[in-house]
This record gives C-alpha cells, sequence and structure tokens, in this order.
C-alpha cells in the first residue's frame, strides 16, 4: 500500500507544482498565424527561416480546416495573419472587417492545382477525365458544401459535360481532402482530382496523373493580415516575406504552382499547360523516384519536389 | 421464457443468482466479450501490420513522438489536478449532504458530460474573454490564447464534471456506518473526513483520478475549436493525429494512435491495479 500511497500524493502534488511553474518570458514577440491545415509543412520551412531573421520572434501557427476560422477570430479576437486553403474564406474575414487590403494577384504566394489520382498501379486504366464516366469505376468526390476540393469536382466534371455519369459513378463523399486521397489510397476508389500538394503526400501509394490542359484547374492561396493584430508592422513584415521569391520557392518544394500561366474565369488553363508542363512532369517522376530506391534522389531525377521524395523515401509509411 | 424454466443456483460462488436453464446463454455472453476483445487486437494488429517493425521502431525513437506525448502527459495532468480540486469536496458533498435543490445541482453538473466537448470549446472563447476570467487572467499574466494554457482549460473542462460524478461514487462506496461510529466517538467532521472517509476511499479516488487523465489525454473535439494545432506547443496526441493524417503522414499517424491505444491500455489496467475492489469503474 505504501507504493499506492506515494503514486497518490504524486498525483495530486505533482500537477499543482507544475502549475506553479510560470513560463519565463523573455523579451519576445510572439504572433498568432491562422492557416489552414495544408499548408502546414510549407509554414513550418518558412518558420524555420523567419526566426532566424527576425530574432525574438515567436511565431504560433494555429492549424484547423480552413472553415473554423472565422469563427475562431471573431470570438477571440486574436491573429495577426490570416492563410486559408481558399479564398472563400479570406473574403469572409475582409467583409467582416477582420482582414486588412488584399489583392487576389498580388497577396498569393501559390497556386493551388488539380490533378488525377488513383491507387498505386492505376487499376482503372484512368488516363484523362472522360475516364471517370465510364462505367463501373469507382470514384471518391468531395462534398461541395464542405471542402473546395468538392466544389472543384463538379466544376471539372460540370465542363466536361459528364458530371451525371460521374456521379452514378460515385462510391465515396468526402468532407475534406484528406478523405478523398485516403479513400483513394486504400483503394476503396479507382480515381478522384485533388491538389498537386495532397498528391505529393502519397507519393508512394497513390499514382498521379496530370489533367488534360483544358481541364486543369487553379486556385490561389490567400494571405492577409488581420486587424486584430497586436504587431501589425511585424505581421506585414512575414507577409512581405511570405510573398517573397525566397518563399514561393518553399510553397513549390512542396508542389504548389508559383506561376499558372493564364486562366479562364472558372480558374481553368488556357495556354495549353505550358507554364506549369515542369510542375506535372517532376510529379509524375516524384512517383517513381519514391518507390524505386536505385534511383538517386536530386534535382536531375525529380526536379523541385526533392525534398518530399528524401522524407518519403526515409520510412515506408510517410513520415516527416 | 416459462417460469420453470429458471431456478435458483445455490452454489458458494452465486448463492441465490437467477439461472436460466438455457445452457448456451452464458457461453453466448462470454462470447460477446470475446468477439469485442478480438475486434480490438484485429484493430491494433492490423494497425501495426500496416505500419510494420521497422517503421515503429523508426518512429518511436524520435523526439518528434515524446514531445507530443509528453504535453499530452503534461497538460492531462494539470487538468486532473484541477477537476480533482473541484471534484473531491464536490462529490464528497453530493455523496453526503443533503440540501436543496440537490437533484436540480446534480442535473446541472452533470451536465458537461452530456454536452459535446465541441460545444464546451464553443463556450471557453466567451468564458476567457469576460469578466472575471479575463482580468484575472491579465492579473496573473496567464494568456488563454491557443496555447497549452487553453489545453489544459479544455481539458478541464470536459474533465470536471465526470470527475465530479467519480468522487461521488467514490464516496458512496464508503459506508457511512464508519463515519457515524467516529463522530459518536467524539471526531469532528473534518477529523472524520480526513482520517476516516478519505483513507477508506483512496482506492476509488486514485482510480478515479487515473480515469479522469485518461479522459482530458483523449480529448481532442474542444481543442479543434479552442486551440488549433501549434506544432510541438499545443499538438497534443489526438491532434497530432488529425494533423498529420491532413499531412498525409500516415507512418506518424498510426504512430501515434498506437501509443494512444498503449497510453489508454496502461492507464486501465492502473485503475484496476490501484483501484482494487472500489468499483467506480
Amino acid at each position: 500500500m505504501r507504493v499506492k500511497d506515494h503514486l497518490a500524493v504524486a498525483l495530486v502534488i505533482m500537477p499543482l507544482f507544475m502549475a506553479c511553474l510560470k513560463s519565463q518570458a523573455g523579451e519576445k514577440i510572439e504572433m498568432l498565424f491562422h492557416a489552414g491545415v495544408g499548408q502546414r509543412s510549407s509554414l513550418m520551412d518558412i518558420e524555420k527561416i523567419l526566426t532566424k531573421r527576425f530574432p525574438g520572434l515567436e511565431l504560433n501557427f494555429s492549424f484547423k480546416g480552413s472553415g473554423y476560422f472565422i469563427a475562431d477570430i471573431e470570438r477571440s479576437k486574436e491573429g495577426d495573419l490570416y492563410m486559408p486553403g481558399e479564398e472563400f474564406y479570406l473574403l469572409q474575414a475582409l467583409e467582416r472587417g477582420y482582414a486588412d487590403a488584399y489583392d487576389p494577384v498580388k497577396d498569393s504566394p501559390a497556386y493551388f492545382m488539380t490533378v488525377i489520382i488513383t491507387p498505386k498501379g492505376n487499376p482503372a486504366k484512368i488516363t484523362k477525365i472522360a475516364d471517370f464516366a465510364r462505367p463501373g469505376v469507382k470514384v471518391s468526390l468531395g462534398n461541395p458544401q464542405a471542402c473546395a476540393i468538392g466544389i472543384w469536382h463538379e466544376k471539372t466534371f460540370k465542363k466536361a459535360g459528364i458530371f451525371e455519369q460521374v456521379q452514378k459513378n460515385q462510391v465515396h463523399s468526402a468532407k475534406c481532402i484528406a478523405e478523398v486521397a485516403t479513400a483513394v489510397q486504400q483503394k476503396a476508389a479507382d480515381a478522384s482530382i485533388v491538389w498537386a500538394t495532397t498528391a505529393v503526400l502519397y507519393l508512394k501509394d497513390i499514382d498521379t496523373i496530370p489533367i488534360e490542359p483544358k481541364y486543369r484547374g487553379f486556385v490561389n492561396l490567400p494571405l492577409a493580415t488581420l486587424t486584430t493584430s497586436k504587431h501589425p508592422d511585424m505581421a506585414r513584415k512575414i507577409k512581405e516575406f511570405i510573398l517573397s521569391s525566397e518563399a514561393k520557392e518553399i510553397f513549390r518544394s512542396h508542389a504548389y504552382v508559383i506561376d499558372p500561366g493564364p486562366l479562364d474565369k472558372d480558374g481553368f488553363c488556357t495556354d495549353g499547360g505550358k507554364a506549369t508542363e515542369g510542375d506535372c512532369k517532376w510529379l509524375v517522376e516524384a512517383v517513381k523516384v519514391a518507390r524505386d530506391d536505385s534511383i538517386p534522389v536530386n534535382e536531375r531525377t525529380c526536379g523541385h519536389l526533392v525534398g518530399e521524395v528524401k522524407r518519403q523515401r526515409k520510412t515506408t509509411r510517410a513520415g516527416d | 421464457m416459462n417460469e420453470e424454466a429458471i431456478h435458483v443456483q445455490r452454489t458458494p460462488a452465486g448463492v441465490g443468482v437467477p439461472h436460466s436453464s438455457f445452457p448456451s446463454l452464458p457461453a453466448l455472453c462470454i462470447a460477446a466479450v470475446c468477439v469485442t476483445l478480438l475486434g480490438y487486437l484485429a484493430l491494433i494488429a492490423s494497425n501495426a501490420a500496416y505500419l510494420g517493425w521497422s517503421d515503429l521502431m523508426s518512429f518511436l525513437p524520435r523526439e518528434r513522438l515524446w514531445v507530443r506525448f509528453w504535453l499530452t502527459v503534461r497538460t492531462s495532468a494539470l487538468a486532473t489536478g484541477f477537476s480533482l480540486l473541484i471534484g473531491m469536496p464536490a462529490g464528497y458533498a453530493l455523496s453526503r449532504f443533503r440540501f436543496p435543490c440537490r437533484t436540480l445541482l446534480v442535473t446541472l453538473i452533470d451536465l458537461p458530460v452530456m454536452v459535446p466537448a465541441a460545444a464546451v470549446g464553443v463556450f471557453l472563447f466567451g468564458v476567457v474573454k469576460s469578466f472575471p476570467v479575463r482580468q484575472l487572467s491579465e492579473m496573473l499574466d496567464m494568456r488563454f490564447a491557443h496555447n497549452a494554457n487553453c489545453i489544459v482549460l479544455v481539458q478541464f473542462a470536459v474533465t470536471v464534471a465526470f470527475c465530479v460524478r467519480l468522487m461521488k461514487a467514490s464516496f458512496d462506496a464508503v459506508n457511512p456506518r464508519f463515519e457515524q461510529v467516529s463522530r459518536s466517538l467524539g471526531a469532528s467532521l473534518p477529523g472524520t473526513l480526513l482520517h476516516v472517509t478519505l483513507p477508506l476511499a483512496k482506492n476509488g479516488i486514485i482510480a478515479s483520478g487515473i480515469v479522469v487523465w485518461a479522459r482530458a489525454a483523449a480529448e481532442w473535439e474542444g481543442l479543434m475549436l479552442f486551440v488549433g494545432g501549434t506544432m510541438a506547443k499545443t499538438d497534443v496526441m489526438p491532434f497530432a493525429v488529425y494533423l498529420d493524417w491532413n499531412g498525409g503522414m500516415m507512418g506518424w499517424v498510426v504512430t501515434f494512435s498506437l501509443v494512444c491505444v498503449a497510453l489508454a491500455v496502461t492507464s486501465m489496467a492502473a485503475v484496476r491495479w490501484i483501484g482494487g475492489r472500489s468499483y467506480v469503474w
């Protein structure tokens, strides 16, 4: 019983002791950055550079689904920067007076690009958008009310005139893009469309197929400083850095597109895919390199996706 | 079932226990338990197999895992400490005293057990920005903004009612006759509480504390709304699973999940070991 007595005392005393330990706050600028959970890897890389460049800067990220932020900012009245995965949410923040002036062209460091994904080996032999309408193909679609990729599924298949047939092939309705990718990875679906930034996270388990240029869609990644910022000057400096070419290269290394070329009013490619030819090529090559240990990992074999391939080659299941 | 089919089993182990003559009923019940356990095992084994031994050994020693593990342990321990500070006296009061509107109070105290943790997270936004919490936190230089303080607050908010309920059960398990004897021999109420009630309820209190701790460590919904995930600062284990799942890091997702299961199993084993014959859980 003596051991149990000690455990009981420890259970009560330890938390109280720890509660008495106050954090040692030095001379630092603590900032809060609301960001969509999909932007995590890029922003973590950017944070490393920023904290070196601005000693004393402590950049706290609040990663959530993009839809959670408006309520968070509205209730907490806190935050310095905001980068949701979809412009719609930033426009809402702007409308409610929480975001500073935002220019959709200048204030976007990168773009999301749509790609087709299939399970490893592409069992249903999907090569183009029209294949989604083939009878018997199992398709995973995002719910347009719950995630931005769902809106793009609808837009893309409607543009191709096959939305109704694709809906008949739908076997899974996802609330977020990670669900779409997991459904394909687990072979619950034969194909779907996701952002290249999502496809690149599953190099070993998912095949990536570039979409034909006329159906290839692009969405900008928006960024704004917040009116609730306690350090507006520092927030502006961080925003400037994120919009710099140095930071854009970081986004590119996570499969964002920096220059999508000319787009139509719906965000579809209009240059025949010239501007994004390289991005698509390296996505396909990265899959090959990630799966074949005999191929060296360098810029000649997988272009700007070296970091992603190296990360995923370390273990069978992706870590970091 | 007709009445003749039921007779009373009179054995040393189960005197007076009604026993069905339907021979396969106990077997069916035990089979149900086995199927449930097999289901658990299959879930764990399939995930462990998916990850593979080599990956598991590669992820387990990494600092990334242990930073989140200790963050979870630390915040849950703090939340449990605070829950116990409220839960013990409240549970004692509900178990031993009769006062006006007791039923109403018991119902109100139980409310957070029924309310979704997400709703608790939403309410906390209002609480920390209002009098007196805002003034108090400013005075104590304790910020409640997307940091570890917020994690403890959410965990405390979702577990405190649970803690009161378990403490009440612990004190209910103590025969009040012992306290009456103590009082009749001249001991004061605090003296009786300290020297009779608490030692008798001790195992139940410890077991309850562990259950509360495990519940706090598993909290996620409230954190998602109220705190958000900051790498290595607010992403306790369940949150890390969510963030890494979104990042396609399936290796980490499965590793974190397996460690969460290990934590839960250890906690429940500790409840059984320390709790002994206290029937709080």
